[in-house]
């Protein structure tokens, strides 16, 4: 319902009625007891802008340390916390909360014409959990026992024997950790996808950022438990002292690494494809034109992460496994492309073919298709077995995943930060610093990751902390280095100009960019309930359906599907949404926050080897599930 | 063809061939790592036959899967895949699996191949 | 000017299964992944170990095992008999069965704690990679079980108070959980009994 036309008094009362029955408590127990998707998404942005902040600081001070030949910036010990710590940081604590955490937990509810994702508490739950896992992994920083075996923690060297101290328990119960917010998130995003779409959004009718957003859920459903199965192996052999990846009595290392990878590699996709569904809404808004090959490209993004559970092994191709073995996963890699080309084609021509007006988002968006092809080429390089061999664990790697991850991950949710500013805030951002700041990071990037891939040829391996003189290595090291700082001060004028435009810009209205999805219907920012009307669908573009909107509006007028005798939402068919049911909505809870609590107790006493009291805690745990189901919904 | 006829197909066309190739490439790695593993290697296995068997049998499945979502594409070719559901959906669902399709029986003929042709056990 | 109306709701049955039964499949979904993880470690460790058990750990026992299996896969008949009485509003033969589910998954859940305490005295976890997997897919299993048990405590629970739309959406929930529990154990004891081959 386009609120460009003033309400009429019946439905002008109608809002006011929803206003006070989805109202937020106020003050700090409102933020604390909150159900709300849009205040949770909020609360994410920020939670992940401070800890994107330490990933940061993380890469500069290995940038620091590698930008001279022999330097002593940090010693070898630090140096591999550090580029441990940076590699969880940006994966688990920045990428996978900013783009499922902030950006959907805002956005899904509005873009499928829902009032809050399925279920509030436990949305509300994923967010504590996630802020407590990254409390917990730091607390690790701090003690000066951070996880030093890289992100993926290979044994022996994760080992007790060979890392004796409790880093590796904090890596290993901060990922189950963590792992659990994710999952809870997954299974939210799905439910509410299947479930709570305005009545008559089909899956043929559902915007592309759902169908991203449904493949990352997926992907992570099906990925973590590999993942949390490795760290369980891992956290026993260390401190129960079982076999499972030592060869001496049966185990085996490699099966570290083929569970690690299962989930490993279908996480990279994770990475990309919530970002990919930011792209795909910010070009139809910036081209005024639907995106070329829509069900191509819906397929697409469900079949990169599908097809990419069944490459994991090509991070394998060096430890010595059988070449009929290896031929699977080169099979694969080579046909995971496919999906990821049909959707760069797609946007291409969506630019080619509409009208393109290049503001901040387009940019931010140009600039990601520009890496992730180039990242994308060197990935195809890797299907080529003997040649992953040569070039496995060199600055090569290193160059090809930071053009894929800050590419197509952080730019397009750079893009989208500037996209959705205006809905988030009611404010439009500066544009000229928006773009000063795109190119600055579009430089910053290329000269920080581009000379990794010549150094990594020349022969510089990943994860040393120092190099010698007279390899040929310096000045690209000292270019990567400069580069950072350059990135370091676009990301820095970014965040400057957001600011900035929140205190001082002008109001941006409903619908600046005459965008095509729902929440462009709405005001900017939204209502606590969303829409007053439960919206009708009949196309991915509802924004562009003039008729549809005009229904809603006389609904509002008439009080049809405007369900406001409680905190009410309808429910829909998984598949052809049709309506199904009205169902009530809880709303602020302080069980979330409580056993999210309890469950930081269980892991505390975990990582300290006081497993007796970490099974209490676990009982506190079950007794706080049992106070939050003990109010019905529809009794609150 | 009844709307029922359709979504049965359309359903079998978009997960059937999913389903078929996530199960060959899953026994087929399977099926390399015993046949090559101490563990394995006193079961006798034969590698050529099982991987020939496996790749045969699964190409067949995805290629009665594309066939399924090709008919419902012809058989919906008066509707678009924007056109109200169920029509439009079961339309949408099929040229998503025409797609997908083609990319599974790529793999899986890759991967059988592959797995024939290369020396059986040897360390790559 | 019109009051508020409603979309009329639905008084018959709903089209299709609730968010609650959906929120169910899902964990189910991420909790078979694990266990299809721990299963592929066992055979994992097993093709590249010969003997198997390795010398000195007994084949696994059969005749036991496989009875204690078809009790517990029998819970699925009183569990699917709640879950109709439910859907036709019956309190009390909802509880009754319920019930009868309860107390047959706690008996097996007893023994089989019992039987694991007693396996593991006589060949510990730690003796090599056959037992670490062996008891942790099996104490895995046995976890998932009690979790029924819970699950089945709090679902009597909360029906002494009577049916509304939240309950008889959890009763279906937990049936399928205890459906997938009973499938998971046949999965999980059949590779653990495929030792014997």
């Amino acid at each position: 319902m386009a609120i460009a036309t003033p309400p009429t008094p019946a439905a002008a009362q109608r809002m006011d009625r929803l206003e006070v029955m989805w109202q937020s408590r106020p003050g700090v127990l409102g933020w604390l007891t909150t159900t709300d998707h849009k205040r949770i998404g909020l609360l994410y942005f920020w939670t992940t802008l401070v800890l994107f902040g330490a990933g940061g600081v993380e890469a500069l001070l290995i940038r620091t340390q590698l930008a001279q030949p022999n330097e002593h910036v940090v010693s070898p010990e630090t140096y591999d916390q550090l580029f441990t710590m940076h590699g969880i940081t940006m994966i688990f604590f920045f990428i996978i909360p900013m783009t499922t955490g902030a950006f959907g937990n805002y956005l899904i509810p509005l873009m499928i014409g829902a009032r809050d994702m399925a279920f509030p508490r436990m949305n509300a739950l994923s967010f504590w959990i996630f802020l407590a896992s990254a409390l917990f992994i730091y607390t690790s920083l701090f003690m000066g026992s951070a996880p030093n075996a890289g992100w993926f923690d290979y044994v022996p060297l994760a080992s007790k024997e060979f890392n004796p101290g409790r880093n590796i328990d904090f890596y290993a119960l901060g990922i189950i950790f963590n792992s659990i917010s994710s999952t809870l998130t997954a299974g939210q995003f799905i439910v509410t996808i299947f479930k709570s779409r305005a009545p008559g959004m089909s899956f043929n009718r559902m915007p592309l950022f759902c169908f991203a957003f449904l493949a990352a859920s997926f992907g992570l459903l099906f990925a973590l438990p590999a993942l949390s199965a490795d760290t369980i192996f891992l956290f026993l052999d260390r401190n129960v002292h079982t076999h499972f990846f030592d060869p001496s009595h049966g185990g085996s290392v490699l099966l570290w690494q083929h569970l690690f990878w299962i989930f490993g590699h279908p996480e990279v996709y994770i990475l990309i494809v919530p970002a990919f569904g930011i792209a795909t809404s910010i070009i139809p808004a910036f081209t005024q034109r639907k995106v070329v090959a829509f069900p191509l490209v819906a397929v697409a993004e469900l079949l990169v992460v599908f097809v990419g559970f069944g490459v994991w092994a090509h991070h394998m191709y060096a430890v010595g496994m059988s070449t009929i073995s290896m031929v699977f996963f080169a099979a694969g890699t080579a046909m995971v492309v496919i999906p990821s080309t049909i959707q760069v084609f797609a946007w291409c021509m969506s630019f080619v073919t509409g009208t393109a007006r290049f503001k901040t988002p387009l940019l931010f968006i140009a600039g990601f298709i520009f890496m992730f092809v180039t990242g994308g080429l060197t990935g195809i390089m890797f299907v080529a077995i003997p040649f992953d061999q040569q070039v496995t664990d060199t600055y090569f790697i290193v160059a090809h995943f930071h053009y894929i991850i800050f590419g197509a991950a952080v730019f397009p949710i750079f893009g989208g930060m500037y996209y959705w500013f205006p809905k988030v805030t009611g404010k439009l951002y500066y544009e000229l610093p928006g773009q000063i700041s795109f190119w600055i990071l579009f430089v910053g990037t290329n000269l920080l990751f581009f000379p990794m891939h010549i150094v990594g040829l020349l022969g510089m391996t990943r994860r040393v902390s120092t190099y010698p003189d007279g390899l040929g290595w310096t000045a690209y090291n000292l270019a990567e280095t400069i580069g950072g700082f350059v990135t370091l001060a676009g990301i820095l004028l970014l965040l400057g100009n957001l600011f900035y435009s929140y205190l001082r810009a002008p109001a941006a209205g409903p619908d600046p960019w005459h965008g095509p999805t729902l929440e462009w219907t709405t005001s900017s920012p939204p209502p606590d309930y969303d829409y007053a009307v439960i919206p009708r669908v009949s196309s991915a573009y509802p924004n562009w359906d003039p008729v549809d909107r005009e229904f809603d509006r006389r609904n509002l007028a008439d009080g049809v599907l405007v369900l406001e005798r409680g905190h009410e939402q309808p429910a829909v068919t998984p598949v052809d949404a049709r309506f199904d049911e009205i169902v009530q909505m809880p709303h602020e809870s302080p069980w979330p926050p409580i056993l999210a609590l309890a469950l930081s107790l269980v892991f505390l006493m975990l990582v300290i080897g006081r497993y007796g009291v970490a099974g209490i805690m676990g009982i506190f745990c079950l007794l706080a599930l049992a106070g939050w189901h003990s109010t019905e919904p529809q009794e609150q | 063809m009844s709307l029922r006829k359709l979504e049965i197909l359309q359903w079998f066309g978009l997960l059937g061939g999913a389903l078929v190739w996530t199960a060959q490439h899953v026994v087929g790695y399977g099926i390399t790592e015993a046949e090559c593993g101490a563990g394995g290697l006193h079961w006798g296995i034969q590698n050529d036959v099982w991987q020939g068997a496996l790749m045969a049998s699964a190409a067949a499945f995805v290629v009665a899967a594309e066939l399924a979502a090709i008919t419902v594409i012809v058989a919906t070719r008066r509707s678009s895949y924007e056109s109200p559901p169920p029509p439009g959906r079961v339309r949408f669902f099929a040229i998503a699996a025409a797609v997908a399709n083609v990319i599974f029986l790529m793999i899986i003929l890759l991967d059988g191949f592959a797995a024939i042709l290369n020396v059986t056990c040897r360390q790559g | 000017m019109t009051d508020y109306v409603a979309v009329p709701r639905t008084a018959g049955p709903r089209l299709s299964n609730s968010a609650g039964w959906w929120g169910m499949v899902i964990l189910v979904a991420s909790e078979a992944t694990l266990f299809g993880a721990f299963i592929g470690t066992y055979f994992y460790l097993r093709f590249r170990t010969t003997p198997w058990p390795p010398d000195g750990i007994p084949k696994p026992a059969l005749v036991v095992p496989l009875i204690l299996l078809a009790c517990l896969v029998a819970t699925t008949i009183p569990m699917s008999f709640a879950s109709r009485a439910a859907q036709a509003g019956r309190l009390r033969a909802t509880r009754f069965f319920i019930t009868l589910v309860l107390l047959v998954e706690a008996g097996y859940f007893a023994y089989e704690v019992h039987d694991f305490a007693d396996q593991i005295q006589r060949v510990d976890i730690t003796r090599n990679a056959y037992s670490s997997i062996y008891y942790t897919l099996l104490g895995a299993d046995h976890a998932h079980v009690l979790i029924a048990v819970l699950f089945n405590l709090w679902l009597l629970a909360k029906l002494t108070r009577g049916f509304t739309t939240y309950r008889l959406n959890a009763v279906r929930a937990i049936t399928f959980y205890v459906y997938a529990v009973n499938v998971l154990t046949i999965v999980v004891f059949g590779t653990l009994l495929s030792a014997r081959a």
